[in-house]
């Protein structure tokens, strides 16, 4: 065992960390926006609003997301006529994919809502969009806080896919060092802990604002 | 102040509001009874467009509900509604539940909102609880908070849906007395309930529907003392012990 491996690398290490956090923290602000407006556009008893939102989120969500993350990067140039790169081809296509994730979320969260508090909202006058920004998404965001979390929590895992397209993520610079110094258990060992770390803390914040929504509730 | 003609409304192929003509006058409080699943419910939410009836016309104030040149919206505010189980916003205070449309719609300011909120709570005897969550109030506050949010706006109109119906015994009263004192303040009201007490003290008229239809109409001396159609008065024979 030789654990100075870390140590000797660990900028470089820590370099593609900041990576990986870019590109979740990208992904899920996107991912998030353009969910609420799918899974907005999936309750809508509109036909030509509802259908296409459906069709899409059956879309994505019926592919692997390494094949999506592919697809994107292949796809891009050619309908762009120029190539975007590797970060901004991955960008896409982790917030089209979440994005499907994050509808069916937003879809449950505002089905969760009784529609008998949007009427108490058209009542008053406000209009559909006035009921739903103040009535009904504040509502629905509580009780959607657990999954939005884990949903975050899977989209920081599944950055390390990016690695199939050439992006020097965290795992990816990970290999990296093990394919120059052949250290595997002790780069990978770190690697896991480091992603146990993250991923455990959002889970205790997840638990956290699931409390606190309770309590707030009633 | 409300027009009804010829209304049909259906629920896909089941109709519940069969072909119903009536006039609401200015602050008159007319009550509405009849069976469960009778309509009345239903009639309420074509007032204010919440439901959309396929045949007839429904004019309030001078504006038709269904005619797209009406701003529905603005229609609305001037329509309060209560509504059985109240239907506060939980994650508001009841001073904010008040607040809302009047900043939102009728474009008050913050400061304005919450003082004419404060008088509607003082009003509505629950001034104390301003800063309360629903959650935190019994259903007779609550109720007494919707109401005072269903003002807030400054309706012309208010409808009330069973407002009392979710509530315990001793918590309806409360309530009642609040509506008691609307009507006689001359609002005009159109009240879906089988509180008979509440009827012979206020309405001017009572409604009586069955199965979408509306079967008899009638001042309330006329309507208790001598029922014309059989339908009713087997109705009252059930709620009046």
């Amino acid at each position: 065992m030789d654990w100075g491996v870390i140590s000797r690398n660990i900028y470089f290490l820590l370099g593609g960390l900041g990576l990986t956090f870019q590109l979740a923290i990208i992904s899920i602000a996107g991912g998030l926006l353009l969910g609420i407006i799918v899974g907005l556009a999936r309750t809508s008893s509109i036909r030509w609003i509802n259908y296409p939102a459906t069709v899409y989120v059956n879309f994505f969500r019926s592919l692997p997301l390494i094949l999506v993350i592919f697809w994107f990067y292949f796809l891009m140039p050619f309908i762009m006529g120029r190539p975007l790169g590797d970060f901004l081809s991955a960008i896409i296509a982790f917030i089209v994919f979440e994005s499907s994730y994050f509808a069916e979320i937003v879809r449950a969260g505002i089905g969760s809502i009784r529609k008998e508090q949007v009427f108490a909202g058209y009542s008053t006058g406000l209009n559909y969009y006035k009921t739903m920004r103040h009535v009904v998404i504040p509502q629905a965001l509580r009780n959607m806080v657990p999954s939005l979390v884990t949903q975050c929590v899977i989209i920081f895992q599944d950055t390390s896919l990016a690695y199939v397209i050439g992006l020097k993520e965290f795992l990816r610079r990970t290999a990296l060092v093990d394919a120059a110094q052949f250290r595997s258990i002790e780069l990978y060992s770190f690697a896991a802990v480091v992603y146990l770390v993250f991923c455990f803390a959002g889970s205790l914040a997840s638990r956290r604002l699931e409390k606190r929504g309770r309590q707030m509730g009633r | 102040m409300i027009e009804i003609k010829n209304v049909s409304l259906w629920y896909d192929k089941f109709q519940a509001l069969y072909d119903v003509t009536t006039t609401i006058k200015k602050n008159q409080t007319v009550v509405t009874c009849g069976p469960s699943g009778c309509g009345k419910s239903s009639l309420l939410r074509c007032i204010n467009g919440l439901e959309r009836f396929q045949q007839g016309e429904i004019i309030v104030d001078g504006k038709s509900v269904q005619d797209p040149k009406t701003n529905i919206s603005e229609l609305r505010a001037d329509i309060g509604m209560v509504f059985q189980h109240f239907e506060l916003y939980p994650h508001m205070t009841a001073l904010r539940n008040l607040t809302l449309a009047p900043t939102l719609v009728r474009k008050k300011s913050k400061e304005e909102a919450e003082a004419a909120a404060l008088k509607l709570l003082e009003r509505v005897g629950i001034r104390e609880q301003a800063d309360k969550y629903p959650g935190e109030m019994s259903g007779g506050q609550q109720q007494r908070v919707a109401i005072g949010r269903a003002l807030a706006t400054e309706p012309k109109v208010m409808l009330f849906d069973e407002p009392t119906s979710a509530l315990d015994p001793e918590m309806i009263k409360e309530v009642l007395d609040v509506m008691i004192h609307l009507a006689k303040e001359g609002m005009t009201m159109i009240v879906v309930t089988h509180e008979m007490g509440f009827a012979r003290e206020v309405a001017n008229e009572i409604i009586f529907m069955d199965e979408g239809r509306i079967i008899e109409r009638g001042t309330d001396e006329s309507f208790f003392k001598n029922p014309k159609s059989e339908r009713t008065k087997d109705f009252l024979s059930k709620i009046l012990i």
